[in-house]
C-alpha cells in the first residue's frame, strides 16, 4: 500500500514518531502557556527560556563535579534531573512571578507579554554569553537505551519514554484541573478572583503557584528534551512562537483542548514531513491562519469576542510634542546637520529604524493593536527590494516601490486574518503570521537562506543621483524618513484618524455611532504595513543587504522596544526610541552577546518603570506644570475662595 | 412614498425574541411593537431583561429565537454597526464618551459619518471644520458650548451624560434608544435631561430603558414592564401604575405577604 | 445585645467617582438587618466594602470589635464573613457541587451538608450539572447554601430575591428565617421591601451613599407611606 504511493513505511512510521514526539512537547508547552493565560491574563513570552533553563538544569546537574571541583559533588543522572530540575524551575517562576510579574496584573495585556519577551531575552541572552550558540550534548540515560524493533521500523526507547510519560503528564494535569478541588479552586478564580477571594482563598499565592506550576512544565519539558534536541540557549527560542500558534489553534479555556490540539499538530507536521518536506515548518502556522478563518475561537475554544483595545497612548492632545507640523521643520533642520556631527551610515540607520517605528507605532499606539509581527512587513519589502535591485535590475526608486507593495499586500492579508481577534491574541496571531514569511525566506532559493541578498546596488536616483555617494543616499533617506513621518502625521490627523481614535477609546461606543470597526482597523493595519515596507525596503538599499535577520521575530520586538522607550502613540516617541536603541546597539556593540542581555534589561526596566515612556513622560512634567501655572493663576485672580481648593484634594 | 396604514404603523416590530446566556435564559419570547413616533418606555426590576432586549435591537447580542422587523424590513441577522447606519442609534448605561478626545471632538465624530469622508485617510481633519457649527448647535442644546475644548474626560458624570446625548443625537437617529438616560444624575440633570428628550422626539421615536417612574410618568406614551425575561404588561401610565402585577413585581407582592 | 458589625463614617469611592458617603450602621449578633434603597444608592459598595473588594475607602469597620477596614478579602472571609452577590457568581466551569464545597470552611459552627440540601432539595437532585445551567432560582439557592457550611456567623445577602419567581422568593424568605433560628447574623440588601418586611429586625434606609432613616421592625405598619416615598419615585 505504500510503494503505491512511493513513501516507504520506514520513512512514514519515522517521521509519524518523530511528530508524535514534538506533539508531546507542544502539548506539555502549549498546556503551561494556556494555564497561565488562563489565570493570570498573562502571555508568558519567557516560557521557551523556562523550558531551555530545564535543559540546563539536567545538563548542570550531569556536570555538577565539573562546576564545584573541590566539593566532592557526584555527578547526578537523568532520574535525579527529572526529579529535581522542574521543582528548580518553578522556583525559579515562582521568584519572577513575585519580582516582576506580580506588577502587571492591574495593566494592560500588553504589558505583561512585554515584560515576558524582556526576560527571555535577558535569560537567553545570558546563556548565550555563558555557552555561545553551539549546543552542548546530553546523553540519554544507560536505562534507557536501545530499541525495539517493530519490523517496519526501528523504535527508540528513549522517545517511547518521552511518549509515554509526557502524555501521562499531561493526563495527570487535565485530572488535577478538571477533578480535584484544587482545580475547583483555579478554575473558580479563573472566571471570577474577586469572589473567590470573598470566601477566604489567598488568591494572590495561587496565582503564584500557579504560573510556578506552569513553568514547572516547561522545566519538566526541557529535562525530557535535553537527550533528544540539543541544549543550547536558543532552544526554546523559536519553539515558544509554535507554542503560541498551537494555543491560538486550540482555543482558550480548555485543558484537553490543548493536550489534544498539540499532541495534533505534531502528527500533522511529521505528515507533512513526509508528503512535503519543504512545507513542513509553517504547516502549524498554516493551519493556525485556516483556522482563524473558520473558527475565529479556536478549536476547542469558547472565548467570545469582546471589544477591547488597549488605550496605552502617552499622548496629551494639544501639546506642543504632538505639533507635527513644527516637528517635521525641526527634523528636516536636524536631519540636515545631523551628518556633519555623525556618520551618515549611523543617520541612516536612525531614519530607517525611526521610520519603522513611527509605522508600527500607527497600529499599536493610535488603533490600540497589540501587533507583534512587523518584522514581516519590513523584512519582506528588503527582501523584494533588495532582488529588484540585484537581481531584476530594476531602478532603486522602483525597487523600494515595489518592496512597499509586497508589504502593503501581505500586510493586508495577515490583517484580514487577525483583526478578529484582540489583546494578546492579535499579538500572538501577528507574531505567528510573520514566522511563515521568515520560514519561507529559509527556504526559497531567491532569497539565498543564511547569506541573505548581498551587495545590493544602491543605483541612481531618477537615474540623475549617484546614491554610491554617501551623503546623496543619506539625504534620500532623509527625504524617505520625512515624507514617512508627514504621512502618518497626515493619517492621525485625517478624518480617518479621528475614527481610529474614538476605536482606540471606546470600540463599542464607535459601533453604535454605525462604524464598522474592523474595516478601519484593517485599512489602518494594511497603511502600518506599507510604512514599514518603506522602512526595510529603503534600509535594503541603504546597508546593501537584506538578510534573515530583518524578518526574525527580533525585528518586530525591537520596534515595540523603540515605541516604548520613546512613548507609545506620542508623535515623537518612536523617534526618540530609535535613537536611544540605535545608539545603544552601536555603544554595546563591543559587548558582544551581551548586547542582547542589556536589551532585554530595557524592555523589563521600561514596562516596570518608564510605561509612559520618555516623551509620555516629559509629557506628564509639561502637564503637571501647566497645571501648576494654572492653579497659580486662579489663586491670584479670586482671592477669596482659593485657600481650600487650591490645596488640591487629590485623594 | 406611501407609508404603512397609520393605525399600526410600527417602527419595530420584535417577535418571539429570546436570549439564553449559558442556560440562563435572559429574555424569553419578548413580543415589542414600537408606534413611530411616540416615546416608548422600557421599565421592571433589576434583572429583568431590559438591557438585554436593547443589545438584541441593536445587535450587540445575537438572539438565540425571534424576529426584529425595522420599517417592516428584517434586521435580525445585520450587524451593529449596519443597524446604527439604518438609524437606529442607542446610547449605553455607563456614559459612552471618548475620554481623551475634546467634548467638540466627541460631537464631531458622530457627525462626520454622513460626510462620507471617514475612510479618507489622505486628506486633513480641517476638512471637518465645517461641521464645527452643527457641534455647537449640538452643544448649546446641552448646554456644553462653554466646555467645548475641554478633554471628555475631565467633566462631571452628569455632563458626561449630556455629552453621550449630544453625540447620540448628532446622528439624527430615526431610532433613539436611551438606556438609563438619568441614572445616577442630580435632580437639576434629571430635569434637563428629560426636557431634551421630550424636545427630541418630535419626528423621532424614542424607545428607553428608565428606573426613574416620574420620568417615565412625564415622557412616555407607552410603557412596557418586563420581569423575568417576559413582558409582563403594557400600556400607557395610568394603566400600568395601577397594575397590580406590576405592582408586586416593584414592591414585593402581597402574595408575599401572606407567605 | 453584642454588636455582630459596626460601620462608622464609611466612605468609599469607584475610581474618582465617590460612591459612600458617611455610611454608618451597626447588626447585632443574630440580628436580620436590611438595607433598603434606590438603585444606586449605596448598598452593594457597602457590602463590597466591608468584604474588602471595594479598595478606596475611608471609616471604620468593626466586625466583633475587630477593625477589619483596611483588610483585604481573604482575611475578612477568614474572620467568618460571608458574601452572596448580587450576580451570584455561580462558576460556570464548575458543577453544582463543586460550586457548594467551593468556600472553604473557615470556623466551625458552620452547617452540615446535610441539613443544607435539606434546605434546599433541588441542589441535591442536580449535583453534577452544570452550575449555570441551573434556573435562576435554583442558581440563587446554590449561592446562599454554599456560604452556610463555611461557619461564617455574618452572612451579606445581596439581592437575593432579584428576578425570582414569587414562589421562589417565598422558599428564600422561608430560609433566611430558619438561618436567624440557628443564630446566623444577616444583613440583607433588598428592593423588595414587603419582602424584607417579614424578615428583618430593623431597616435601614439608604441614599447617595448613606443611612437616611432608620426603622425598627414594629415601626414599620406605621411607616409604610415614608418607606414608599423612599422606594418609588
Amino acid at each position: 500500500m505504500f510503494e503505491l504511493i512511493g513513501i516507504s513505511p520506514t520513512l512514514l512510521f519515522g517521521q509519524l514518531l518523530i511528530g508524535l514526539i514534538n506533539g508531546v512537547f507542544y502539548a506539555m508547552m502549549s498546556l503551561g502557556v494556556a494555564i497561565i493565560f488562563g489565570m493570570l491574563r498573562i502571555g508568558n513570552f519567557v516560557h521557551g527560556a523556562q523550558y531551555m533553563l530545564g535543559a540546563f538544569g539536567a545538563w548542570y546537574l550531569l556536570h555538577l563535579p565539573d562546576f564545584f571541583p573541590g566539593l566532592g559533588l557526584p555527578s547526578l543522572g537523568y532520574w535525579w534531573a527529572l526529579a529535581i530540575v522542574p521543582f528548580f524551575v518553578a522556583l525559579i517562576g515562582a521568584g519572577m512571578e513575585r519580582l516582576f510579574i506580580r506588577r502587571v496584573y492591574d495593566l494592560e495585556h500588553a504589558y505583561g507579554l512585554l515584560l515576558t519577551v524582556g526576560l527571555a531575552m535577558v535569560i537567553e541572552g545570558l546563556f548565550n554569553v555563558a555557552y555561545g550558540a553551539g549546543g552542548q550534548q546530553y546523553a540519554i540515560p544507560d536505562s534507557l537505551k536501545g530499541g525495539v524493533n517493530l519490523g517496519f521500523m526501528f523504535l527508540p526507547i528513549y522517545r517511547l519514554w518521552v511518549i509515554v510519560a509526557g502524555i501521562l503528564v499531561c493526563f495527570a494535569t487535565w485530572f488535577v484541573i478538571e477533578r480535584t478541588k484544587l482545580g475547583a479552586y483555579l478554575r473558580a478564580a479563573t472566571e471570577n478572583p474577586d469572589l473567590v477571594r470573598a470566601f477566604g482563598i489567598n488568591v494572590p499565592r495561587m496565582l503564584m503557584l500557579t504560573y510556578a506550576f506552569g513553568v514547572g512544565l516547561a522545566g519538566l519539558a526541557g529535562v525530557m528534551a535535553a537527550p533528544i534536541y540539543q541544549v543550547s540557549p536558543q532552544m526554546g527560542q523559536a519553539f515558544i512562537i509554535t507554542i503560541f500558534a498551537v494555543v491560538v489553534i486550540g482555543g482558550m479555556g480548555s485543558i484537553f483542548g490543548a493536550i489534544a490540539t498539540g499532541l495534533m499538530l505534531g502528527l500533522i507536521e511529521g505528515l507533512t514531513k513526509v508528503f512535503w518536506p519543504q512545507a513542513a515548518a509553517t504547516v502549524i502556522f498554516v493551519i493556525m491562519a485556516i483556522v482563524l478563518v473558520l473558527r475565529p475561537a479556536g478549536l476547542f475554544g469558547k472565548e467570545t469576542v469582546a471589544y477591547h483595545g488597549s488605550d496605552i497612548s502617552a499622548a496629551r492632545p494639544g501639546s506642543i510634542l504632538e505639533n507635527g507640523r513644527l516637528w517635521l521643520i525641526v527634523f528636516a533642520v536636524a536631519g540636515t546637520i545631523l551628518p556633519f556631527f555623525v556618520y551618515p551610515v549611523f543617520g541612516m540607520k536612525i531614519l530607517c529604524l525611526a521610520l519603522f517605528a513611527c509605522a508600527y507605532n500607527l497600529i499599536f499606539g493610535y488603533v490600540g493593536l497589540l501587533a507583534f509581527g512587523h518584522a514581516a512587513f519590513y523584512g519582506a519589502s528588503a527582501y523584494v527590494a533588495a532582488h529588484s535591485a540585484a537581481v531584476l535590475g530594476l531602478p532603486t526608486e522602483l525597487a523600494i516601490l515595489s518592496g512597499v507593495a509586497m508589504a502593503t499586500a501581505i500586510g493586508a492579508l495577515f490583517g484580514w486574518l487577525a483583526i478578529r481577534r484582540q489583546g494578546l491574541y492579535f499579538a500572538m496571531i501577528t507574531l505567528a503570521l510573520a514566522q511563515i514569511v521568515y520560514f519561507y525566506a529559509i527556504q526559497a532559493s531567491w532569497t539565498h537562506g543564511e547569506d541573505g541578498i548581498q551587495s545590493v546596488p544602491r543605483g541612481r536616483l531618477f537615474g540623475l543621483v549617484d546614491l554610491n555617494d554617501t551623503m546623496n543616499m543619506y539625504f534620500f533617506v532623509l527625504a524617505v524618513f520625512l515624507i514617512g513621518f508627514a504621512a502618518i502625521y497626515r493619517i492621525v490627523r485625517s478624518p480617518f484618524g479621528q475614527v481610529l481614535k474614538s476605536i482606540r477609546e471606546n470600540e463599542q461606543r464607535a459601533v453604535s455611532l454605525g462604524y464598522s470597526t474592523d474595516r478601519f482597523k484593517l485599512i489602518a493595519f494594511t497603511l502600518s504595513a506599507g510604512l514599514a515596507g518603506l522602512a526595510g525596503g529603503t534600509k535594503a538599499i541603504v546597508f546593501q543587504i537584506a538578510s534573515l535577520a530583518d524578518l526574525y521575530f527580533m525585528t518586530s520586538a525591537d520596534a515595540l522596544l523603540m515605541t516604548l522607550i520613546g512613548g507609545v502613540g506620542t508623535l515623537l516617541g518612536p523617534v526618540v526610541g530609535a535613537i536611544v536603541v540605535v545608539t545603544m546597539q552601536t555603544q554595546f556593540a563591543t559587548l558582544g552577546a551581551w548586547v542582547i542581555v542589556v536589551q532585554g534589561s530595557t524592555f523589563v526596566l521600561c514596562v516596570l518603570f518608564l510605561r509612559k515612556g520618555i516623551v509620555g513622560t516629559f509629557e506628564d512634567f509639561l502637564a503637571s506644570r501647566e497645571e501648576r501655572r494654572r492653579r497659580q493663576a486662579a489663586k491670584v485672580e479670586p482671592a477669596a475662595s482659593a485657600g481650600l481648593s487650591a490645596k488640591g484634594l487629590h485623594g | 412614498m406611501s407609508a404603512a396604514p397609520a393605525a399600526d404603523d410600527w417602527i419595530v416590530e420584535a417577535s418571539g425574541l429570546s436570549k439564553r446566556f449559558s442556560g440562563f435564559a435572559a429574555v424569553s419570547d419578548v413580543d415589542l411593537q414600537v408606534r413611530r413616533h411616540s416615546i416608548h418606555a422600557l421599565i421592571g426590576p433589576n434583572g429583568a431583561g431590559k438591557t438585554t432586549v436593547f443589545n438584541l435591537i441593536t445587535k450587540f447580542l445575537a438572539p438565540s429565537a425571534g424576529r426584529i422587523l425595522y420599517n417592516g424590513e428584517d434586521i435580525t441577522g445585520e450587524s451593529p454597526a449596519r443597524v446604527a447606519r439604518r438609524g437606529i442609534v442607542r446610547s449605553f448605561q455607563i456614559s459612552a464618551i471618548f475620554p481623551r478626545m475634546s467634548v467638540a471632538d466627541n460631537v464631531r465624530i458622530a457627525l462626520q459619518r454622513p460626510l462620507g469622508t471617514s475612510f479618507h485617510f489622505w486628506k486633513s481633519q480641517c476638512t471637518l471644520d465645517s461641521l464645527r457649527q452643527r457641534v455647537d448647535e449640538l452643544l448649546d442644546a446641552v448646554g456644553l458650548v462653554d466646555q467645548r475644548e475641554q478633554p471628555a474626560a475631565g467633566l462631571p458624570y452628569g455632563r458626561k451624560r449630556a455629552l453621550e446625548f449630544a453625540t447620540t443625537l448628532a446622528l439624527q437617529p430615526e431610532l433613539m434608544l436611551l438606556d438609563e438616560p438619568t441614572s445616577g444624575l442630580g435632580h437639576e440633570d434629571v430635569d434637563r435631561i428629560a426636557e431634551l428628550i421630550r424636545k427630541v422626539s418630535a419626528n423621532r421615536t424614542i424607545l428607553m430603558v428608565e428606573h426613574n417612574l416620574s420620568v417615565v410618568a412625564r415622557l412616555a406614551d407607552t410603557i412596557t414592564v418586563l420581569a423575568r425575561g417576559r413582558v409582563l404588561a403594557e400600556g400607557p401610565y395610568d394603566r400600568i401604575s395601577a397594575d397590580p402585577r406590576v405592582i408586586e413585581a416593584y414592591i414585593g407582592g402581597a402574595d408575599d405577604q401572606r407567605a | 445585645m453584642t454588636s455582630a458589625l459596626e460601620i462608622a463614617e464609611l466612605h468609599g469611592w469607584y475610581g474618582d467617582s465617590k460612591a459612600l458617603h458617611g455610611m454608618e450602621f451597626e447588626i447585632g449578633r443574630g440580628e436580620v438587618v436590611t438595607l433598603l434603597g434606590r438603585n444606586g444608592a449605596g448598598k452593594t459598595t457597602t457590602l463590597r466594602a466591608i468584604m474588602g473588594l471595594l479598595r478606596k475607602k475611608s471609616g471604620q469597620i468593626r466586625f466583633r470589635g475587630e477593625d477589619i477596614a483596611g483588610r483585604m478579602p481573604e482575611y475578612v472571609a477568614r474572620r467568618g464573613i460571608a458574601y452572596c452577590p448580587e450576580e451570584r457568581g455561580i462558576f460556570s466551569s464548575l458543577t453544582v457541587e463543586e460550586n457548594l464545597l467551593l468556600p472553604p470552611v473557615v470556623a466551625e459552627g458552620g452547617l452540615p451538608l446535610a441539613d443544607i440540601l435539606d434546605l434546599f432539595p433541588n441542589l441535591a437532585e442536580r449535583r453534577a450539572s452544570q452550575g449555570t445551567k441551573l434556573s435562576g432560582g435554583e442558581q440563587q439557592m446554590l449561592a446562599i447554601a454554599r456560604i452556610l457550611r463555611t461557619g461564617a456567623t455574618l452572612l451579606l445577602l445581596d439581592e437575593p430575591t432579584e428576578g425570582l419567581a414569587p414562589v421562589i422568593v417565598r422558599q428564600i424568605g422561608t430560609v433566611i428565617a430558619r438561618l436567624k433560628e440557628r443564630g446566623f447574623t444577616v444583613l440583607l440588601v433588598e428592593q423588595n421591601f414587603r419582602f424584607a418586611a417579614r424578615l428583618a429586625d430593623r431597616h435601614y434606609i439608604v441614599e447617595h451613599g448613606r443611612v437616611v432613616d432608620r426603622i425598627a421592625a414594629n415601626d414599620v405598619a406605621g411607616s409604610l407611606d415614608r418607606i414608599e416615598a423612599y422606594l418609588k419615585v
